[in-house]
């Protein structure tokens, strides 16, 4: 592998059945990620950029080509590998913040620990930490129910990030949330990523998301369009 | 893991509430029924076992043969002796004669004519006993007095102390209108089949809570029977019962086998054989009626409740398929999450299943103590059941419940489950997005 090459996609398609026929989710797509990357995939809605993250992410495998991630190939793992790869190394944020609402903060974020069976006073360390950088360690014993949409998706970033994976795949984070909100989630995430150069991987159409990409990959219908590099100050 | 889903499960009311409310029911009716059948099976065998089989019963072959007609001229010989070789051969076990006779019983008035008159079914037991047996109350009470329970099913008068002195059932001295120290005269024949009669005086009335008892029973002592019938060292039956009052039926059997073997080879139909009490008064049959019935009873219980939960399960899998999605999404493999569901079950199970175990003790409980009363539907039953029906807590009440509570809601949150293992990954994943 290439240093710093964690993501090689080579002539990726994606087809799913539609009745009696097939739809082509993404055709012949060629990408690769390094780490440390702060990118997005953008298009409208069925441009195919779901679909490239759930691969990147292991909850899919292609129909044709070649898909690996942190060296492994996507196609050939077992559902437990797979499972295995995003419990270590991969996190995931969405729009819908998704916590589990019978859980308090601290156990939503203890949740994937739990899962890699890590012993509790060093559960218990990392999980303060990962609220320390969101800044919420003052609400660890809250239920979701009792937060704001933007404490929402702070606490789904420190369950993101809690495992230190190398690649975050966030879909539409901030499209909840208000620009103010939007805003501070985006340079929590900024600094996430130059800290713990974690590779970001967005799928979105937000211009304010954008404007923090320092990588651009437009879809459209299943297609790569376009792949820039963004120069972004802060 | 476990704490963390049990914490899940103890704050999402709606994902165990339908659960725990249905498997407590279940274990509720399950104990209730498994309580009140083992109390009137085991009332039904104990009352048997008691008044007519013993745990085993030694008879001669051809008084077996022709039990019912109770063919005292068929009866053991030298029975004395038996019973003393018996109590050698097996030391563990309380031999006792019994002779059961029927005739007519005629009640004179002041001038010795026939005021009333009516066929009675009399047994002759060790009523009288010269060890110092006391009961409550300071009087000698026999052994047999002791196992029938005649102190506790006095309705009036005493315990025969005395020679000639007879227990009558209440409900036929009320019949015959027979006030305690009448007279009563028995007619009948003896083991030789000449007539014969002697008087009684009543000195007592029972009621033993079973029509075939209590319809028209004479209790006499085991000598002034043996006087009346000729029967010197002469009895019926001789009936054995284990020291501990148990009947224990591999025991039982293990005794019967051992006894008959002595008789094997001879042809003689007076030769002695041994019944053990489920080969008597169709008991056996009886037994593996009520165990089977039982079984049939959880069994449907199981079904329904899987059904139920199964049904439960795939509503609770629906909504919580988003959280099935996010668990994904962290890593869970599918495999992991199914055995999560299974481990949910088998908590809420156990929880259901204890709640419904103590509701259902409480109610056996209730049903031990003060039973149901059938009296008013056995006016005209012959076999000896008893009229009041009462559970019986036994070590298995506190666990049988479990059995149909854990393995139902297994069951049922297994197949509803098997919808998470039959979508693919990102199917489950995407119904995030729903």
């Amino acid at each position: 592998m290439e240093k710093n090459k964690i993501i090689s996609i080579e002539h990726l398609t994606k087809r799913f059945p539609v009745g009696k026929g097939e739809f082509t989710a993404l055709k012949d797509i060629n990408l690769e990620f390094r780490k440390g990357e702060f990118a997005g995939l953008v298009g409208p809605s069925g441009s195919g950029k779901t679909t490239m993250l759930n691969i990147i992410g292991s909850l899919d495998s292609p129909s044709e080509g070649k898909a690996m991630v942190l060296g492994r190939s996507i196609a050939d793992l077992s559902h437990q590998e797979a499972a295995a790869l995003r419990n270590r190394h991969i996190g995931f944020i969405f729009q819908e913040y998704h916590l589990l609402p019978v859980y308090t903060v601290y156990e939503n974020v203890e949740f994937s620990l739990l899962l890699q069976g890590m012993e509790a006073s060093k559960r218990k360390k990392a999980v303060m930490e990962a609220l320390e950088w969101v800044d919420l360690t003052d609400k660890v014993d809250s239920k979701p129910a009792k937060l704001s949409g933007g404490e929402s998706q702070r606490v789904a970033i420190a369950r993101a990030m809690v495992k230190r994976p190398e690649i975050l795949l966030a879909d539409e984070p901030s499209a909840n949330l208000d620009a103010k909100n939007a805003h501070n989630i985006l340079q929590l995430m900024k600094k996430l990523n130059q800290e713990l150069e974690t590779t970001f991987i967005f799928s979105t159409h937000d211009e304010k998301v954008m404007q923090y990409l320092d990588r651009i990959i437009s879809l459209e219908d299943g297609k790569v369009v376009k792949d820039e590099k963004m120069k972004v100050e802060f | 893991m476990i704490k963390f889903l049990f914490k899940g499960i103890w704050r999402d009311s709606s994902r165990s509430r339908l659960p725990i409310l249905i498997v407590s029911i279940g274990v509720f009716l399950t104990i209730v029924m498994s309580a009140f059948m083992a109390g009137v099976m085991g009332d039904v065998v104990d009352m048997n076992a008691r008044f007519s089989t013993g745990h085993v019963k030694v008879m001669t072959r051809a008084y077996a043969d022709n039990e019912e007609q109770l063919p005292n001229d068929l009866a053991i010989l030298g029975v004395d002796s038996l019973e003393k070789a018996l109590e050698t051969q097996y030391p563990h076990m309380q031999w006792v004669q019994r002779i059961r006779f029927g005739g007519l019983m005629d009640v004179p008035d002041e001038k010795g004519e026939t005021r009333a008159q009516g066929p009675v079914s009399a047994m002759g037991i060790a009523l009288i006993d010269t060890d110092d047996n006391k009961g409550s109350e300071g009087q000698l009470l026999s052994p047999e007095v002791q196992r029938l329970h005649i102190a506790e099913s006095l309705k009036s008068g005493k315990i025969p102390q005395a020679p000639g002195e007879v227990l009558l059932s209440d409900a036929f001295a009320k019949k015959l209108d027979i006030q305690l120290g009448d007279a009563i005269t028995f007619f009948g024949t003896t083991m030789y089949g000449s007539m014969t009669f002697k008087n009684f005086t009543v000195v007592g009335t029972v009621a033993f809570g079973s029509q075939a008892l209590d319809r028209g029973g004479l209790i006499v002592d085991l000598q002034d029977a043996k006087q009346v019938l000729d029967m010197e060292d002469a009895a019926g039956e001789l009936l054995g019962y284990f020291d501990n009052g148990l009947y224990d039926d591999e025991s039982a059997q293990r005794i019967a086998q051992r006894f008959n073997q002595q008789y094997e080879t001879t042809e003689d139909e007076f030769a002695p054989v041994m019944l053990r009490l489920k080969e008597q008064n169709q008991l056996a049959s009886l037994i593996d009626y009520t165990e089977r019935m039982s079984g049939i009873f959880v069994g449907i219980f199981v079904v329904a409740m899987s059904i139920v939960l199964w049904n439960t399960g795939l509503l609770g899998g629906l909504r919580r398929y988003s959280e099935f999605g996010v668990r994904l999404a962290l890593g869970e493999a599918k495999g992991h999450i199914y055995r999560t569901l299974i481990y949910e079950s088998v908590l809420i199970g156990i929880m259901g299943s204890v709640v419904g175990t103590l509701a259902g003790i409480g109610v056996a409980f209730w049903l031990q103590e003060k039973g149901l009363d059938f009296s008013g539907l056995m006016q005209n039953v012959s076999m000896m059941m008893p009229t009041v029906y009462r559970a019986r807590i036994t070590p298995e009440t506190f666990f049988i419940g479990f059995i149909p509570g854990l393995f139902s809601m297994v069951l049922g949150q297994a197949l509803s489950g098997i919808g998470v293992y039959q979508r693919d990954t990102a199917q489950l994943f995407k119904e995030l997005e729903v």
